[in-house]
Parts: C-alpha cells; sequence; structure tokens
C-alpha cells in the first residue's frame, strides 16, 4: 500500500553544461568518435595479454576457492569471472566473455559456496583457456559455441535445482 | 556537436581492473579530457572525491571492498561528500534489468553495460551533460529522479518505498 507522502523534487544548476559549452547538433560529435577509435585501435596490440592475465587471474582464484571454499574465496572467484564476463567481449574474446558470464551465473546461482560445484567450475575455466588459447575471436565459431551452449545448459540445470 | 570542452571537466574513473581502467581513459583523453584521476577502489575513490571534487564518476560496480553501489550512496548521502549532485556513469558487467533497476535506485545516473564502446561512453556523457535530471529527496532516497522525465511538481504517494528500504538494506 503506497503512503502518503510528499516527495522534494528539484533541478540543480547544470554546471557541466556550462563548463563545456558547445552545442548538439543532429548527433554525436563523430570527429571526437574517430579520434577515440583510433587510440583504442593503437591498443588492440595489448587486448590478449590483458585477457591472458584476467583468465590467469581466474585460474588463480579457482585454485583459492578449491583450496577453501568459504565466502571470500567464492566472492573473489565471482569478481575475477565478472571482470571477464564485461571485459574479455571489449577485447575481441565475446564467447569468452560468454562461458565467463556462464560462470557468474553459476557461482550466484549457488547460495552457499561450499554448494559451488567445483567440477563444474573448472569446465568453465578450462572452456575460457580453450577458447582463449585457440584465439578464437569468432562469435560464431562452432566448437566454441557448442561449448558454451553446453556449459549454459549445466548451470541451469544447477540453479534450477538449487533454487 | 559543435565542440565539447572536455578539457574543461574534471573526471574520476573508478575500476578495480587496471586494462578497463586504462582502456576508459583512454577514450577519455582522445574525447579532449586532460584531467582525468584514475582510483583502483572504492575507498581510494572517495579519498580522490574528497580532494579533486571531480565533475563526472566513470564507475565500475563490482570491486572488493567498497562496491561501486556503496560509493554512490555515499556520495549521495554522506555530510562529507562534496558534491552529492556529481553525475554518476556506472560501467558494469551486470546486464540484468535488477542491476538495472538497483543502480537507479543507488542514485546512479547513467547505466554502461559492458563490452565498452567508444560511442556508448559519449552517448552517456552527452546525456549528463543535456539531459540532467531533477533530483529527488525522499524519506529514504536522495539522487537523481529515477522516472527518464520527471515532473517536478510531483507530490503524490511515495510508490517506490517499499523498494526503496529494501535497496538500503
Amino acid at each position: 500500500m503506497a503512503r502518503e507522502q510528499p516527495i522534494e523534487l528539484f533541478m540543480p544548476p547544470n554546471m557541466l553544461k556550462a563548463k563545456v559549452g558547445g552545442t548538439i547538433s543532429g548527433g554525436l560529435d563523430t570527429a571526437a568518435i574517430a579520434r577515440a577509435e583510433a587510440a583504442v585501435e593503437v591498443l588492440k596490440s595489448d587486448f590478449a595479454g590483458w585477457v591472458a592475465s584476467d583468465v590467469d587471474r581466474l585460474a588463480a582464484a579457482r585454485d583459492r576457492f578449491a583450496a577453501r571454499k568459504d565466502r571470500a574465496n567464492g566472492d573473489a572467484l565471482l569478481r575475477a569471472s565478472h571482470d571477464i564476463k564485461g571485459q574479455a567481449a571489449t577485447f575481441g574474446y565475446p564467447l569468452v566473455a560468454r562461458v565467463a558470464a556462464s560462470l557468474c551465473k553459476l557461482i550466484e546461482a549457488m547460495k552457499m559456496p561450499a554448494s559451488i560445484p567445483l567440477p563444474l567450475v573448472d569446465a568453465h575455466v578450462a572452456a575460457i583457456r580453450i577458447i582463449f588459447r585457440e584465439k578464437i575471436r569468432d562469435a560464431s565459431d562452432r566448437m566454441a559455441l557448442e561449448l558454451a551452449d553446453e556449459l549454459e545448459a549445466r548451470v541451469t540445470e544447477m540453479a534450477f535445482q538449487s533454487a | 556537436m559543435n565542440g565539447y570542452r572536455f578539457d574543461r571537466l574534471k573526471l574520476l574513473v573508478v575500476d578495480d581492473n587496471v586494462h578497463m581502467r586504462k582502456l576508459v581513459v583512454t577514450i577519455l583523453q582522445a574525447f579532449g579530457a586532460v584531467q582525468v584521476a584514475e582510483a583502483d577502489s572504492g575507498e581510494r575513490a572517495w579519498t580522490l572525491l574528497r580532494e579533486h571534487n571531480p565533475d563526472v564518476l566513470v564507475l565500475d560496480w563490482m570491486m572488493e571492498g567498497m562496491s561501486g553501489l556503496d560509493l554512490v550512496r555515499k556520495i549521495r548521502t554522506s555530510d562529507q561528500t562534496p558534491n552529492p549532485f556529481v553525475p554518476v556513469i556506472m560501467l558494469t558487467g551486470h546486464t540484468h534489468i535488477d542491476h538495472v533497476r538497483q543502480a537507479r535506485d543507488a542514485g546512479v545516473n547513467e547505466f554502461l553495460a559492458k563490452p565498452v564502446s567508444v560511442k556508448a561512453i559519449l552517448s552517456r556523457l552527452v546525456s549528463v551533460i543535456e539531459h540532467p535530471r531533477p533530483f529527488v529527496r525522499t524519506k529514504s532516497y536522495f539522487g537523481p529522479c529515477r522516472r527518464r522525465r520527471g515532473n517536478l511538481e510531483y507530490r503524490g504517494p511515495e510508490r517506490r518505498a517499499a523498494a526503496e528500504a529494501t535497496a538500503l538494506e
């Protein structure tokens, strides 16, 4: 039941607009976009190394979690997989990101860290390693898609059982 | 668009992942920003906020210790905040609608789901510059209006009270 309670609404002064000046004339600044995309292009040679270090961090988090399935290690495993979920696609590895997303879903679905099935965690970590090692950047790669589909199905099953 | 002066803005990029930070900072600098500070944790970001009082935050959600959501709530509600109105663009791998709601209920201005693109970052910056939201103060929430088009005359029922109470727990 909604409570009748006044709320206060106000518009702070737009200091940002005053600072940056300029006007919109039909969409985004194409010159700024071109400059930024060129800058990102220069960074791209580093992307594989960045994903490699994220994958190594995930493997290390998996090892700590395997040694002790507590909340802190479960959270660290989630953060490492969440980083890859968010970043691997940006850095050109969409199916690595998809498998990491499946691992995140698995960890989040389990209420207790001890109930997170290590073999399924390991299957995800191994899949991420393989897709990255084979430099599979194509989101339609058949082998990687089959791996991702299978892992997602197993996670859906586990999540259903634990719900 | 006719020449935003991004060099006049102070920006703070908060992400515990050094690679994502580098990517975002590179993009912002290519837009023309020169005053870009970086923080690798919510705690460090809070210190920098109080020292530099940035104009815009680009903030990761999931960080060890103080999360992005914790930081936004602190910015909006702490009596030590340098600017409770500072626009926050939340950059995150979370994409579920529940996460968008949580970010909104914490006081985030714009939500930016990874993967990151140049156009998406620029569009969120343009949004906070050109279309700032009105602010709302209720018993349990202070932050940008969570309706896209806020009605400044609205004084009706506080329909989101229950959801806010849950989000703040």
